[in-house]
């Protein structure tokens, strides 16, 4: 492990770099020509250009949020770009057209897109600043009826699904940033699974953003219909600028009768340097609805990077019986701020939720758990357990929990414990008389307190989080 | 005061900012109330002044404040409340709750203002004061070390704390010089009557170095009628004092009663407090402990028992700024009929405050479907080398134990009642008092 972690130290961050290539972009600031122009860009049928722009006047009547528990000077909405594309001469017939220089820059993030160097069974849909450049296997989950694709694509090819799933998970008026993100949404990935199936294989979507003045603002929406199941996972990383961008996105789930969607996130955004220069401001919306019964949606992230991190990824459980789980790391260093956690909204009956959350902070950072339970008056039977430990590594970072509890059924049960601790003298010790340097004792340690949460990630994404913590750590102990 | 005409016509507009104005108008009205209550011989024109410009930053509580989210005191602008006068109450009435181990250490306070008569205080041993701020005030000496206390605890910016400093009408001061020890429990029954008023019962305990006390606040009213209670406790305790603290709310069924407790501890003091709120329509303790010293012991122990309509809100805060402190807390809410119960508990760990071992626990039991509980146990945390933990639970009485009891004969019904006792008491038997606990145990026998 040593010497691995010690060979990553040189780059502390290594997706920093840029990508030279020519871009669309449309000129900064934000007003309704802005809305009907990247609807218009988009070539967009006319559901959706009221959908935004009922969304962008709604956004004008809202106040941004005040109450996390994170400081970031004001954004100013009229400085950033809202679409920014790789520049296409033609639409691209299959991945030998996609430009070399963004398959080199995938290739360069460990993505590659080319399916024959592909080992892992795992289909990708690569987004760059604000548009999909690539959707891999696609023929092949086509087969089993499976659609995967860019959300732009899928407002042409399947707009009855679109029009009938968008927003319907969270609302354009939702919160702020939701409204802007409906208003401007540049891309994202659509998965529809038909009835009684099994993805035949996990989907992921990649984001990147390159440009340093654009915000982005992804919309992804999964549908699961009945019987059916999907894993889904994420990963995100950006250059390293000093200025912050701002990165608003919408997940949106639904999950029908018996249907189950596993959707993890390891976010690796750029977190700013040492001193907080720098970021991604990381103001996400993420929202599943258990529509059907028995169905269960389980939300696992890692959240690792981006200055600023606001993000409740929640579960709505309105069918009978249906599960809600969230199991979330989330790691702060230098002057990160997270404020992260979830809602489990208890709605039918005999619904139950679970709620594991680890939080580590270091350095100066801040990292606060905040999360909503919430019982319903009809939700008989409803069950929730919530855990949230965190763990402080040196005296000036700071470990918040703000755990709302609301119960109005008297047959519900709802648990919640929290714990706070620092890693203790005796434990290094202990590790040190077997000689284990206190390095590695501490990443031990460390991946022994998330285990809890990397055992629900897929194998590849666990590894990866296992050895993306440590690295990020290095330094802070001792 | 504005009358009620144009309350009526500030009613009518529904609109937000209307809505904004029309609470900024009650507040200014309940200040003037508080105001014009306050009698010429305890002016102390700095304190209430300085209170008075607090005020003015300040609005009447909504729910749109986190602060204020699920405790709606809407209800309260459609009455006028007027100033609660110096009154006093039959003899008879208050005998039942005078406790049998505070004998001659008794201080009836009514609608806010210290009743001699009514008050026994020949078992107080000497150098403690006990009694009433106003009949002390002439005491130069006493005033000058009290001066440096009164009103100036952390938390004092806040509505209601401001609003009893501006028109407070007397204090109950119970100073404890240096090695000073009351063994006889001290017992304060605050009575509030009358109609539409508002009374501001204020108490003052300063405790220097290592003395030590026992007091009960015992907070009633005679009847049900619709009242404002906006009472202010502040505890100082100095070096190694030791503090035993239970407070009683058993208020009537139509009063809104509004609460502070503020401890200030310095290094090596103890505070043990017990809150039990039974009654008012609805309550709200704010109950906030400060340091000032290291290895601070604060233990808080709550209980809430309510049903029909009644709302309990309890909102505690531990901050802890120096080392080696110790905090335990526990607060169960059992919530029966239409009740509902907040909980929101914040714990504070600065930087400073390294081997500080923190344990919160809520526990809450809800009898009926229509109850509500809202619960918030909250850390905030910034020292590393410390041992915090806290959980809340929410649930109603399990069947299995229901089942176990009945196993062994004892009915259903009968089997509910002993686990509803049995939860409840494990916080009444922080109450040193037996009489007292034995009162408070009554009323949750009688639960049903």
């Amino acid at each position: 492990m040593s010497a691995s972690v010690q060979s990553l130290v040189s780059q502390p961050y290594k997706y920093g770099f840029t990508t030279d290539i020519e871009a669309d972009v449309i000129p900064r600031g934000l007003s309704e020509d802005v809305v009907r122009l990247i609807s218009a860009k988009k070539n967009e049928p006319e559901f959706m250009l009221e959908f935004r722009l009922k969304a962008y006047r709604k956004w004008l009547t809202m106040a941004e949020p005040v109450w996390p528990n994170v400081s970031y000077p004001p954004i100013d909405y009229q400085n950033i770009i809202y679409y920014s594309a790789p520049k296409v001469k033609e639409k691209k017939g299959s991945l030998d057209e996609v430009d070399p220089t963004l398959l080199e820059t995938f290739e360069k993030l460990g993505i590659p897109l080319s399916e024959q160097k592909r080992l892992a069974n795992v289909a990708v849909d690569a987004i760059f600043d604000s548009v999909s450049v690539a959707t891999t296997f696609k023929e092949k989950l086509a087969e089993v009826g499976v659609i995967f694709c860019s959300i732009s694509e899928a407002i042409h090819e399947h707009p009855d699904l679109v029009e009938k799933y968008l927003g319907s998970v969270v609302p354009i008026g939702d919160n702020y940033f939701a409204a802007l993100n409906s208003a401007v949404f540049s891309d994202g990935s659509f998965v529809y699974i038909p009835k009684d199936t099994v993805c035949p294989m996990d989907l992921s979507t990649y984001f990147r953003i390159n440009n340093g003045d654009s915000g982005q603002f992804e919309r992804t929406l999964i549908v699961a219909e009945s019987s059916s199941s999907v894993t889904y996972l994420e990963g995100c990383t950006a250059p390293m600028y000093d200025s912050n961008q701002l990165h608003a996105a919408i997940v949106e789930l639904v999950a029908l009768d018996d249907a189950t969607i596993n959707y993890s996130t390891v976010q690796n955004w750029y977190a700013g340097d040492e001193n907080g220069k720098g970021g991604i401001y990381n103001f996400v919306t993420k929202r599943g609805l258990c529509a059907g019964k028995r169905s269960k949606i389980s939300w696992t992230q890692v959240e690792t990077g981006s200055a600023i991190t606001w993000k409740y990824p929640s579960c709505v459980l309105v069918g009978e019986g249906s599960v809600g789980e969230f199991y979330s790391v989330a790691l702060t260093n230098n002057l990160q701020q997270a404020d992260t956690g979830t809602k489990m909204v208890h709605v039918g009956k005999n619904t139950k939720s679970t709620i594991v959350s680890k939080g580590i902070s270091a350095a100066k950072s801040k990292n606060s758990y905040r999360g909503l339970v919430k019982i319903g008056p009809k939700a008989d039977g409803a069950r929730n357990y919530s855990q949230c430990d965190s763990m402080l590594i040196g005296d000036t970072s700071s470990a918040n929990t703000f755990p709302y509890i609301q119960v109005q059924n008297s047959t519900a049960q709802v648990e919640h414990e929290a714990s706070t601790s620092k890693i203790g003298e005796d434990q290094l010790f202990y590790f040190a008389q077997r000689g284990i340097s206190p390095e590695d004792a501490v990443s031990m340690i460390i991946s022994g307190f998330c285990r809890d949460v990397f055992n629900k990630l897929p194998m590849e994404f666990a590894a990866e989080a296992d050895k993306l913590l440590a690295l990020k750590l290095e330094n802070s102990v001792g | 005061m504005a009358n009620s005409s144009d309350l009526n016509a500030i009613l009518a507009m529904p609109t937000t900012a209307s809505l904004t104005e029309q609470r900024d108008a009650y507040l200014k009205t309940l200040i003037a109330t508080a105001k014009a209550a306050v009698p010429t011989d305890l002016a102390l024109a700095d304190l209430r002044t300085r209170a008075a410009a607090l005020l003015k930053e300040e609005t009447f509580p909504s729910t749109r404040q986190e602060d204020w989210r699920f405790t709606d005191l809407s209800a309260l602008l459609s009455v006028n409340f007027a100033a609660a006068e110096a009154s006093t109450v039959a003899e008879s009435a208050i005998d039942p709750l005078r406790l049998p181990e505070t004998t001659g250490a008794q201080i009836v306070v009514v609608n806010g203002v210290f009743n001699a008569e009514l008050s026994q205080l020949e078992q107080l041993p000497e150098g403690a004061t006990v009694g009433s701020l106003r009949q002390l005030s002439q005491n130069a000496d006493l005033m000058t070390k009290l001066q440096t206390r009164l009103g100036q605890a952390s938390g004092s910016h806040e509505v209601f704390t401001a609003l009893n400093t501006v028109g407070f009408q007397d204090a109950v001061v119970i100073y404890l010089p240096r090695n000073g020890v009351i063994d006889t429990p001290v017992q304060i029954l605050y009575i509030h009557q009358g109609q539409d008023t508002l009374a501001q019962p204020r108490c003052l305990v300063v405790a220097e170095t290592s003395s030590a006390l026992t007091l009960v606040e015992d907070f009633w009213s005679t009847g049900d009628e619709v009242r404002l209670t906006n009472a202010v406790t502040e505890i100082w305790l100095e070096a190694n004092a030791q503090f035993t603290h239970s407070r009683i709310q058993r208020e009537g069924a139509g009063t809104y009663h509004i609460g502070k407790t503020v401890i200030t501890q310095a290094r090596d003091s103890q505070y043990i407090g017990t809150a039990v709120d039974f009654g008012a329509k609805l309550a709200r303790h704010n109950w906030e402990t400060y340091q000032t010293g290291e290895q601070t012991t604060t233990k808080l122990y709550g209980l809430g028992a309510i049903t029909n309509a009644q709302h309990a809100d309890t909102h505690s805060l531990v901050a802890l700024i120096h080392p080696y402190g110790t905090v335990e807390q526990q607060h169960k809410s059992i919530v029966d009929g239409k009740a509902h119960s907040v909980f929101n508990g914040r714990v504070v760990v600065a930087q400073k405050a390294q081997q500080t071992s923190a344990s919160q626990l809520n526990r809450n039991l809800l009898l009926s479907d229509k109850a509500r509980v809202d619960t918030k146990p909250q850390l905030e945390i910034v020292a590393d080398d410390v041992k915090c933990a806290h959980g809340a639970t929410v649930s109603q009485l399990q069947a299995d134990e229901i089942f176990y009891l009945q196993s062994r004969g004892i009915r259903a019904a009968q089997a509910q009642r002993l686990l509803i006792y049995a939860f409840a008491m494990e916080m009444l038997e922080r109450i040193p008092l037996e009489s007292l606990r034995s009162t408070l145990a009554e009323r949750i026998t009688q639960w049903t």
